[in-house]
């Protein structure tokens, strides 16, 4: 799971280094907020048990390898978004310098793949979902497995979106590895999904009074957070689907081609994203890709200036309010 | 992946070499510009990259790190880096990829053995004080050094927990009455473990801790 140096390229290493420090920053900001004079001590505690966890060995059914947990929705899950990105993110710095586990220029691409999108959007997920489905164990377990599992395929889809852009790997086509990267990422996740549900409802059962009940947000905070968890399901869905997209014309553009229109279609204008595919010289099932997650992440970003938007003009709601949404 | 209980730092205070004396800030930087000169060489340029691999080697050896030592973690390396560098030129069969597998494993040796040198040579004390001096934000600077001191800690936990379920379950469990035994020993862990925090906590509190990090080298 850790990137090593020099699968990245330097620029794409730097862009997520700098991406990386602005979330670290900003989660030592909320934590310091939060957790007022606790952050310190809960914090290097629960870096140093995700650490300790990653020790345990799961032992894979007739195979020589065993695989362990990532603990990414772990820590979000007992400590909240803020501090599990931190803890994420001080394993891999310790592991990075200390320990020469994942790269030290990587490390900006580690900690944005694993700590921001495992912590923050892992605990965007499990949050929504816990939303929907209310607060008995069984909630709070399988939202957590869920989570787990859409943040390491989300993780995986990231690692090839910043494999494809490092300028090592143009010139041929990746979208092999891909996929076998991405199929390979949804069995650790199912892994990874089992054995943070396991390690929660084993927590539950002693001390349910560690985990914490999801709060009422301001409307605008929910909204973002239903954002977060929409964009990284459609991260780990556009990473699943995109290799299996299908090469026919789809439903209009075969009738139109069927009764003669498509003729009549007069010269549009080209688009950015033409036809779901980025006009860059890459492969086009990368290409097709690329277009799918960065639709999604505009249309990500209007949701959000939408949010901002209606919040301007109304007095905000908090979710004890509107329960029956 | 290892088995091993016990952390594999490189470096401790009483090693004495050439690569030792380097000022910190030294050490970090010139590992780092090793990474990304390593990471610009061009395709075409691998003589480069040789040389690079040549003069971290000396630099290993300046350093006193042992063969034995080497050999087991390039053991560790090798094989997944192997594995991905061939799946490339498998999934695409083309003339160019080739070319860019052996690039990449030279590249990812090169960063691996300079980052093995830097754990090598730079404590975590030194590692703090050099990002201290980098405006690194100083609660992060605490959160590390407490992370540190935890994880020996737990490390021993972990092992008298292990050294129990072993002495109970006689090595026969299946597969997954063994994944149900790990999952809870990590939950058993995370519980002592919170606990300590809070203990820890409250003992800090009682000593006069307010949130903000005081510290020795302040005035350097």
């Amino acid at each position: 799971m850790h990137i090593r140096d020099g699968i990245l390229g330097p620029e794409v290493c730097v862009a997520a280094a700098v991406v990386s420090a602005c979330a670290v920053a900003y989660s030592l900001r909320r934590l310091r907020v939060d957790l007022e004079d606790r952050a310190v001590p809960l914090t290097g505690m629960m870096a140093a048990i995700v650490f300790a966890a990653q020790m345990v060995n799961f032992p894979l059914l007739g195979l020589p390898v065993s695989g362990h947990l990532l603990g990414g929705v772990l820590a979000a899950v007992m400590l909240g978004p803020w501090a599990g990105c931190l803890a994420i993110s001080l394993v891999l710095i310790v592991q990075a310098v200390l320990f020469s586990d994942g790269g030290l220029l990587s490390l900006g691409a580690n900690v944005f793949n694993m700590g921001v999108v495992g912590a923050w959007g892992g605990h965007a997920v499990y949050a929504a979902l816990r939303r929907c489905l209310g607060t008995s164990v069984t909630a709070t377990v399988s939202s957590a497995a869920v989570a787990a599992w859409l943040s390491v395929l989300a993780a995986a889809a990231l690692f090839c979106f910043e494999f494809g852009l490092s300028s090592h790997s143009s010139g041929f086509d990746p979208s092999g590895v891909f996929t076998l990267m991405v199929v390979y990422h949804a069995l650790i996740g199912i892994g990874e999904a089992l054995i943070t549900g396991a390690v929660l409802a084993f927590v539950l059962s002693r001390r349910a009074d560690l985990i914490p009940a999801p709060t009422p947000l301001p409307a605008v905070r929910a909204v973002g957070q239903f954002g977060t968890a929409g964009l990284v399901a459609a991260l780990a869905v556009a990473a699943l689907l995109a290799p299996f997209k299908s090469e026919l014309p789809d439903g209009l553009d075969a009738v139109s081609q069927q009764l003669g229109f498509a003729s009549l279609e007069t010269e549009r204008p080209p688009l950015l994203l033409d036809d779901y595919a980025i006009p860059l010289p890459v492969e086009a099932w990368w290409s097709v890709s690329l277009a799918g997650m960065l639709g999604t992440a505009i249309v990500f970003v209007g949701a959000v200036l939408l949010a901002r938007a209606v919040r301007w003009n109304t007095t905000p709601l908090t979710l004890a309010d509107n329960t029956d949404v | 992946m290892s088995d091993s209980c016990s952390p594999d730092a490189g470096a401790t205070a009483s090693d004495t070499s050439l690569c030792h004396g380097l000022p910190a800030d030294a050490k970090l930087s010139l590992t780092l510009l090793v990474v990304v000169v390593s990471g610009l060489i061009p395709l075409e340029h691998w003589p480069a990259q040789g040389l690079l691999l040549v003069a971290v080697f000396m630099a290993l050896s300046l350093a006193g790190v042992t063969v034995r030592y080497l050999a087991r973690r390039l053991a560790l390396f090798l094989p997944a880096l192997f594995v991905f560098g061939l799946s490339i030129p498998v999934a695409s069969a083309e003339g160019l990829a080739w070319n860019w597998t052996l690039s990449l494993w030279l590249r990812c040796t090169v960063s691996f053995l300079a980052g093995l040198w830097l754990i090598h040579v730079l404590p975590l004390r030194e590692l703090l004080s050099v990002l201290r001096r980098w405006h690194c934000p100083v609660v992060l600077i605490a959160m590390i050094g407490f992370m540190y001191r935890y994880v020996f800690i737990l490390w021993d936990e972990l092992r008298r927990l292990r050294s129990a379920r072993d002495a109970r379950d006689f090595g026969g469990a299946s597969t997954w009455r063994e994944w149900t035994i790990s999952a809870q020993l990590i939950g058993l862990l995370l519980l002592r473990a919170m606990e300590r925090a809070e203990r820890t906590h409250r003992a800090m509190l009682a000593r006069g801790w307010d949130g903000s990090i005081r510290s020795l080298d302040d005035d350097r």
